[in-house]
């Protein structure tokens, strides 16, 4: 199988994303529910129907989408999942393993001073809580 | 009636209209919020990962400390900190892991027994609806306000248990107690792009225009929310919006304690209403003769 070639995640990262989640991927019987609401859907090259697809085949490219920085854990996916799976959690377990590794998108100096000085506290604290290291 | 009140940052800061409007429109219906002797940022956002105890201690630290002093509720009325006291309260009651990690880290024996209240529900369940339309004056009438309440109120809805977490109505139900027009539109409960802002901000605009743009065509005036960070987006990226699209109608956006306010006929000087991008002072003129 082509998949197993170049991007075969470890058995480990599999079970360290359902660690992290909590979440079982296989429950995912790819309707697309999640997709169909998801408030990211317009800039993700992957939805997240896709990424729960890759998780399941154990791809890690899956690691490196950018789907997973785009999402702003609206939760819509995890109350909608006909399957009772909690999305929002298997898209921060991606998100966590890159910042621990320390891999992050959101870097303070990068922000427009504009922004920076007319954003609400929280969003710069919950910005930097889920996509910086 | 008397509440252990929790600002959060932001409205010490960016959002001094909702603090205000929200202390004086509840001790306008006979409830008195106060504050905390001492607190911290609440974390902003609960942890979705499961090892991440971390994210957790703030929110934990608060509730315990209002339980030390021997009260039995918080109110709190930004919907992100609301969302994290609410979810790491939820934690402490039913993750045996959680709460022990917590209490062993904060020193602390909380177990949860502290209700997280949102002044929505104060209105709804201690004041009352009728109550309100009886003190409420007659000077929102006709007004048409569309109810935002984005994700953080709503979701999850089994640990927010605030409303229907697909179709919440309370907002709507203060409104029509106020005497203004509920406009209904397909938007109320998604997600503005949120913290996203600072990270892919042609999403939240797209997400912006929709939302408005929904509202304004089902003839809405106002829109009011409970949400800093829905208010900042909804409300400030409509100066983007205007460069790029000079047809856009803009609306201005409200605290929901704020149309309260105005409702009650509180003082200008406790709502705020300055704060804001596109000014709601000439849509409530009317309503308000004192602020001409
Ligand atoms: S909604 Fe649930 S079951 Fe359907 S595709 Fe998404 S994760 Fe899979
Ligand atoms: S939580 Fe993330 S993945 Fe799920 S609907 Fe919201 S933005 Fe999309």
């Amino acid at each position: 199988m082509a998949m197993e070639l170049s991007n075969k995640m470890s058995r480990g990262i599999i079970e360290r994303i359902k660690e992290i989640s909590g979440q079982d991927p296989h429950l995912c019987m790819q309707c697309g529910t999640c997709s169909a609401g998801c408030t990211g859907r317009e800039v993700m090259e992957l939805l997240p129907r896709q990424v729960m697809r890759l998780i399941q085949l154990g791809d890690a490219r899956v690691l490196h989408c950018r789907s997973i920085w785009v999402c702003s854990t609206c939760l819509l996916c995890t109350a909608r999942c006909p399957r009772g799976i909690d999305l929002a959690r298997l898209m921060e377990a991606l998100r966590v393993i890159n910042l621990r590794s320390g891999r992050e998108v959101l870097v303070a100096e990068k922000i427009p001073v504009e922004l920076l000085t007319r954003v609400p506290q929280m969003a710069l604290t919950s910005g930097m809580r889920k996509l910086s290291a | 009636m008397k509440i252990p009140y929790f600002p959060g940052c932001t409205l010490y800061n960016k959002a001094r209209g909702l603090d205000n409007s929200t202390r004086a429109s509840l001790a306008a219906l006979g409830v008195e919020l106060a504050e905390l002797p001492r607190w911290t940022c609440c974390g902003t956002v609960f942890p979705l990962a499961r090892d991440n105890y971390m994210g957790m201690v703030a929110a934990a630290r608060i509730l315990a400390g209002v339980a030390g002093e021997g009260e039995d509720r918080l109110l709190t009325v930004c919907s992100f900190c609301y969302n994290v006291l609410k979810r790491v309260n939820y934690e402490m009651q039913h993750n045996l892991e959680a709460r022990q990690k917590l209490n062993n880290y904060l020193e602390e024996n909380y177990t949860g027994e502290i209700q997280v209240v949102h002044p929505l529900e104060i209105c709804k369940e201690h004041v009352g609806f009728d109550a309100i339309r009886a003190r409420a004056g007659r000077n929102l009438k006709g007004l048409k306000v569309a109810c935002y309440y984005g994700c953080m109120l709503v979701r999850p809805a089994l640990e927010m248990g605030f409303d229907d977490p697909e179709n919440p109505t309370i907002m709507e139900e203060l409104v029509a107690a106020l005497g203004a027009e509920v406009v209904e539109y397909p938007h109320k409960t998604t997600c503005c792009g949120s913290y996203q802002v600072l990270h892919e901000n042609d999403l939240v605009m797209q997400r912006v225009q929709d939302i408005l743009n929904s509202a304004v065509a089902k003839g809405a005036e106002a829109i009011i929310t409970s949400c800093p960070l829905c208010q900042f987006n909804l409300d400030w990226l409509q100066e983007k919006i205007l460069e790029q699209d000079t047809g856009f109608r803009q609306i201005p956006v409200l605290y929901f304690t704020q149309l309260l306010g105005v409702a009650l006929e509180l003082p200008r000087e406790s709502l705020g209403l300055e704060q804001h991008y596109v000014d709601p002072r000439p849509l409530l003129l009317g309503a308000m003769p004192h602020l001409r």
